[in-house]
């Protein structure tokens, strides 16, 4: 039986070698579940060692693999090729983050907003599905959101409205704000900067594309609201006492 | 100061950066592609209690809990602490439970025994008539996010770490190591890395870097497959009670309920397809603890390659050691400047680090003793933040 192959035609670069940037084109073996990360092992395995890209978890945990496939930020591992329904699978590093060869861009910018300490692990609540087992606090939930920069990439305010902190921080931010309830204030006032959840426009790409389902528009909202009500809050008390 | 070069920027490669930052050793860690690239990101996130060695490996099964507590305080935003069920589902399941219990508690690992009411009321997908449940400190952790608080830990030490850079050679010069030539994946260039001592810390990989030095490893690489199905179908790592078997693991991890695994022996680490009928076996196995299993939509295939210690008669996979051994290639291979890690799992990363540590100390002449259980580690997302020269 022959084996169905599908173009891969991959964005190159390495800093004064393959620059500018330019496409190459490799064939890669098709099966239902191929996935566009299972291509590119198979090109680095098999046809190019110096093929440069992130992977980690190869099941949406990690966040590492994400880049352009066919114009769109995703996660390598599990977009299937068969559901791109596309003769060719263009890739391209995620777009306004420095390329540092191929396909692996510097995250840095990305995670520049976030505080390094800010929760990555939270309470779930107790219901009639979830059970407490004896001997445990809480139930505990790794963070949906797994930094992959999806979100951030396909804002249309990304790069063009200088300094808007994107959606994955203000989404962290409001995480944050419901794991560490007493850091509320300071978190709000984060988010309350002219380039927080003020600049946003609700285009909704982030929710659109987020791999996660994080929503992140829902979560800009939601401080949008927590932003508003503490204006309220303070105009109202400056309304009673002027000397507030 | 002397100078460590660690090959394999994996879990295990990065405990040791760590370990040994601590304890006053220059270090540079080289990886060929990205961290956690390898095994350690690619494993189910099964934090082991150890219970699921317990009867067949009692000191696994102690050193795992031991670490499991460890790791719960050094990285506690990395973990899932809601625990695990190892589950009966027939009388030849209960066979088992008594020696269970006994080789649990012999490992120290504390054990809860939960009537099937209760084991229903905790899971509600657990499949009917089952006898009964034993609870154990499992956990589910971040495979990617829990290793990489050492490599945070360590950069901010003085270690280097450097990524996409791949081993060409070995060098070798009077029966000693001396170093490494590296190829830089994305300059093309070539260099030269000298060190005192070079640790092998390659995973299933370290065949082939002691290949570059002539010499060979006991290690064998045992990959396995693994499935996610979408939707999260219990809050606890659940295990089948019985003798340690493929598909017999259900881990829970944020949306999704993670599948595993399979096993057999390759000769090679890199798997460019994992074989037939692997998913559908998972899933079958699977379904037999919760049959919703069967019909969830497929969220993601993926194999990784365990590496294990290999032994004379490697008979049933599933049943070899995941114990590891630290060989010293002067006594092994006389070969001075040289050290192997071989074999482990996730779970071991610190105390295989730890090990490592003691022996370049010993080897160096360099006391210093390891600090790495008292150590707090920093967040992760530092190490994302950095500005040093890795990528």
């Amino acid at each position: 039986m022959s084996v169905q192959t599908i173009d891969f035609r991959i964005l190159r670069f390495k800093p004064g070698r393959i620059d500018p940037p330019q496409y190459q084109r490799f064939p890669v073996a098709k099966a239902p579940m191929t996935t566009v990360l299972d291509g590119l092992e198979e090109i680095r395995l098999t046809q190019d060692p110096t093929l440069m890209y992130r992977h980690c978890c190869h099941h949406a945990s990690c966040g590492t693999c994400a880049c352009t496939i066919n114009g769109t930020p995703a996660l390598a591992c599990t977009t299937r090729i068969a559901d791109l329904q596309t003769d060719t699978v263009t890739l391209e590093p995620l777009a306004h983050l420095p390329c540092l060869g191929d396909l692996a861009v510097d995250m840095r910018p990305f995670f520049k907003e976030m505080d390094p300490g800010w929760a990555n692990i939270r309470h779930n609540e107790e219901t009639d599905k979830n059970r407490i087992p004896q001997g445990i606090d809480h139930l505990m939930r790794l963070e949906n959101c797994i930094e992959c920069g999806c979100c951030t990439t396909v804002c249309p305010l990304m790069p063009g409205a200088e300094g808007f902190m994107g959606p994955a921080v203000l989404s962290a931010v409001h995480n944050e704000i419901r794991n560490r309830p007493a850091n509320r204030e300071k978190l709000l006032q984060k988010a309350a900067d002219p380039h927080g959840a003020p600049m946003c426009r609700r285009h909704l790409a982030c929710s659109r594309v987020c791999p996660s389902k994080v929503y992140p528009a829902r979560h800009i909202a939601d401080l949008q609201r927590g932003i508003a009500g503490r204006t309220g809050r303070e105009q109202a008390i400056k309304g009673k006492d002027p000397e507030l | 100061m002397l100078h460590v070069l660690i090959i394999g920027g994996g879990g295990t490669g990065g405990a040791l950066a760590h370990d040994l930052t601590l304890r006053g050793f220059r270090v540079t860690l080289v990886e060929q592609g990205g961290l956690m690239s390898g095994t350690s990101g690619r494993h189910h996130g099964l934090l082991h209690s150890g219970a699921r060695y317990a009867l067949h490996d009692v000191a696994v099964a102690r050193e795992c809990y031991r670490e499991n507590q460890i790791l719960r305080w050094l990285t506690p935003q990395a973990i899932e602490p809601n625990d695990g069920l190892f589950v009966a589902l027939g009388d030849e399941d209960m066979d088992h439970w008594d020696r269970f219990l006994r080789r649990c508690r012999a490992a120290g690992i504390p054990v809860r025994e939960i009537g099937p009411a209760r084991a229903l009321a905790l899971e509600p997908e657990l499949t009917r008539g089952i006898k009964g449940a034993v609870q154990v400190p499992d956990a589910t952790m971040d495979a990617w996010r829990l290793p990489l608080h050492f490599f945070a830990t360590a950069q901010a030490n003085g270690a280097s770490i450097l990524t996409f850079k791949r081993v060409e050679r070995i060098v070798r010069r009077n029966g000693c190591v001396t170093g490494a030539e590296v190829e830089d994946l994305r300059s093309g260039r070539t260099r030269m890395l000298s060190a005192d001592l070079v640790v092998n810390a390659a995973g299933p990989w370290a065949g082939k870097v002691a290949a570059l030095a002539g010499i060979d490893v006991p290690v064998r690489p045992g990959p396995g497959v693994m499935v996610s199905v979408s939707g999260r179908r219990c809050n606890m790592v659940i295990n089948r009670l019985h003798p340690a078997g493929e598909g017999d693991i259900l881990v829970p991890q944020r949306n999704l309920t993670i599948i595993g695994t399979t096993i057999w022996l390759a000769d090679d680490p890199d798997q460019v397809r994992h074989p037939a009928g692997h998913l559908e076996k998972l899933k079958a196995l699977g379904a037999r603890l919760m049959p919703e299993l069967a019909g969830a939509p497929v969220h993601a295939v993926w194999s990784a390659s365990r590496p294990l210690l290999n032994e004379a008669d490697m008979g049933d996979p599933m049943r070899t050691s995941r114990g590891f051994a630290c060989i010293d290639h002067q006594e092994r291979d006389g070969l001075e400047g040289m050290i192997s890690l071989i074999g482990g799992k996730a779970t071991t990363l610190r105390a295989m680090a730890e090990e490592a540590a003691d022996m370049v100390c010993r080897k160096s002449g360099h006391a210093a003793a390891c600090t790495t259980t008292t150590t707090p580690l920093l967040p992760y997302r530092r190490m994302m933040q950095s500005a040093e020269d890795w990528i």
